[in-house]
């Protein structure tokens, strides 16, 4: 009989526990540690020195007068400097109308292109579930956006928005350079790349169910409906559940296609939460609030994730 | 009606005599459905082919080129873009950067996630159980990023390591290790146990039953995640961004500089988007098979 409990366990999986603890849970705990300081990242000169210059034989210059000639060497270090402030970033945040906006914009980003990402996916896996002519190729091409990199799918896309000249100026819609028809264009290139994850895992489960158990459906009652409600809906409702999870922790992060496509504009129109922080930390140099901000995220994706960690158990068990 | 449809939805696999008898009498739905998708496969496609068409252009032509831009139909296709972008030192040190980074923490990432997979899929853990263990590699997959970019950026500046491979390394290597976790411990777990409990019963520690049976079954799905992760860790942009600045720069921190630094010439941004993709994006294809069950974290068995 083998023991699969032996402590010989350990050695297999503690190297990447420990790893995940010094990569994730240490910043992260550090990042809670910022946020209730004000973090303040200077150059101070240290101290200023007189040294001889030398010439390439390593002796010392001469001024005429005879003196050794010297120069200036001023030392400088990067200072950081953590001063607590308790909840005023936190605080601050929850009064900050840019913050107010981004929240706003990456809320209607959520809602929007998760929503129509899942419907157009489910919708095309019932397309392609069914005879196809080419459907293998199809399915390929379908899959190029997946991987595409999100970055230079922003450009790619802000080549194809553009306005005056682009592919799309036909449609007469002021893509980019309309406050919310700009957010439409990044819920757009959001909807090309994902739409296609949704559809492709949809249709994995519409394959995944046994071909016998839709004719028994069928037999037993034979209208559709039943079909639906017997068999597919039941299927299919934990896969639903997973995509819808893992596409709403994905699409808070919106960053990429922001900084490429829209740069956050016009405005702040189309300036996700995740883009603010980034801003805030590392264009404004602000990181005791970009880490209170980031901090409010993780809460929030926390919460999402812990509605569905029941069903998260029962899919590892 | 609703019933035909239903029927429809699910066709039988072909070769089936009662699904051909029913193609026959429903050829004009599959013609129909056929050009819809084909249809829809065309609008997916889009984007790229304009881009390609731009890239193929002169300077002029992607402003003048009218309609859908059919290079040899619409203007005469020149290589001039791609060659002076790929000629740049830049653009070659990115190009490096980017797959040593990529490489370099995919390998650490099969190191750590390979034990951790196989200890998840075989040994029971009683304090902490196997399932919640699992979900907490890969509650790391939903982190926000923003939220580990400051401490990442403080720790990474105050030991001078800012703008090397290895600070990229470090943090690409951590948050690409849910994927090998999930995808081999799946494969790990549907393969025979019997086949390492005679390994066991010979002789052999679990090390050798690790190394010596349970690793060379599983290669084609520790390959796949292998790509998977590769494609990950190229397409990583916010940490490149923060952590890089010129030296270890990786591709799309570089096509992101000369955007910015040049403004809007299509030519340049088409040439260099479709350069940063080409790697992750061949991978994709040859990586189907494990795409479903890589990317739902092993939820769904595609």
């Amino acid at each position: 009989m083998i023991r699969w409990t032996k402590p010989v366990k350990f050695v297999f999986l503690l190297p990447a526990v420990f790893w995940v603890l010094a990569f994730t849970v240490f910043p992260l705990g550090y990042s809670l540690y910022l946020s209730f300081h004000d973090v303040d990242r200077k150059v101070v000169v240290t101290g200023r020195e007189k040294v001889p210059v030398l010439n390439e034989a390593g002796e010392p210059v001469l001024k005429k007068s005879g003196e050794p000639r010297t120069k200036t060497v001023v030392h400088r270090e990067l200072q950081t400097n953590f001063t607590w402030n308790g909840f005023a970033s936190f605080i601050r945040a929850f009064g900050d109308e840019e913050v107010g906006s981004a929240v706003k914009v990456t809320a209607i980003f959520v809602f929007t292109a998760v929503t129509a990402e899942i419907v157009l996916g489910f919708l095309l896996a019932f397309l392609f579930h069914r005879y196809i002519f080419g459907r293998a190729v199809l399915r390929t091409i379908m899959i190029l956006p997946i991987f595409a990199t999100p970055l230079a799918v922003g450009y790619l896309f802000f080549t194809v928005f553009y306005e005056i000249g682009g592919p799309l100026e036909f449609v007469g819609i002021p893509w980019l350079s309309h406050p919310d028809w700009a957010l439409v264009s990044v819920i757009l290139v959001d909807i090309w790349q994902w739409t296609p994850f949704c559809f492709l895992v949809f249709l994995a489960a519409l394959q995944s169910i046994p071909e016998d158990l839709v004719e028994c459906a069928r037999l037993d009652s034979g209208s559709a409906w039943d079909l639906w409600r017997i068999v597919v809906i039941p299927m299919l409702q934990p896969v639903i559940i997973i995509v819808l999870l893992l596409r709403l922790a994905e699409a808070v992060k919106l960053f990429d296609i922001i900084a490429s496509l829209t740069k956050g504009g016009p405005g702040i129109a189309t300036q996700s939460y995740s883009y603010l922080a980034f801003t805030q930390g590392f264009k404004l140099n602000d990181f005791g609030y970009a880490s209170a901000m980031a901090y409010l995220l993780l809460i929030v994706v926390m919460i999402v994730v812990t509605l569905f960690f029941r069903r998260l158990r029962q899919t590892y068990a | 009606m609703l019933k035909g449809l239903g029927k429809s939805l699910f066709g039988q696999p072909a070769g089936v005599p009662q699904a051909r008898a029913r193609r026959k009498r429903l050829w004009f739905a599959d013609a129909g459905f056929s050009i819809i998708a084909i249809f829809i496969a065309l609008i997916f496609f889009f984007p790229i082919y304009w881009a390609v068409s731009n890239s193929l252009r002169t300077p002029a032509e992607t402003f003048t080129v009218a309609g859908l831009g059919v290079p040899f139909l619409d203007f005469t296709p020149t290589l001039e873009n791609w060659i002076s972008q790929i000629s740049t030192p830049e653009a070659s040190n990115a190009f490096g950067n980017s797959l040593i980074i990529s490489i370099c923490s995919v390998l650490i990432a099969l190191a750590l996630g390979l034990p951790a997979a196989y200890a998840l899929a075989r040994f029971r853990f009683k304090r902490i159980k196997n399932k919640d263990l699992t979900i907490w590699f890969l509650s790391q997959r939903v982190l926000p990023p923003v939220a580990t970019a400051v401490p990442f950026f403080i720790v990474f500046s105050s030991l001078d390591m800012l703008d090397t491979h290895a600070a990229l390394i470090l943090v690409n290597a951590t948050f690409i290790l849910p994927f090998v976790v999930v995808i081999v411990r799946q494969t790990f777990q549907d393969l025979p146990i019997e086949l390492e409990e005679a390994a066991l019963v010979d002789g052999g520690s679990h090390f050798a039953a690790f190394f010596r049976v349970a690793i060379p079954l599983a290669l084609p799905a520790i390959a796949a995640s292998a790509l998977i992760m590769f494609a990950f860790a190229w397409n990583e942009y916010l940490f490149a961004v923060i952590l890089t600045i010129k030296e270890s720069a990786t591709m799309p921190v570089h096509i992101a500089g000369g955007v910015d630094s040049r403004g809007v010439q299509f030519w340049f941004v088409a040439v260099r988007s479709l350069i940063a993709m080409v790697p992750p994006v061949l991978i994709a294809l040859f990586a189907q098979r494990y795409i479903v069950r890589g990317l739902t974290l092993g939820a769904v068995k595609g």
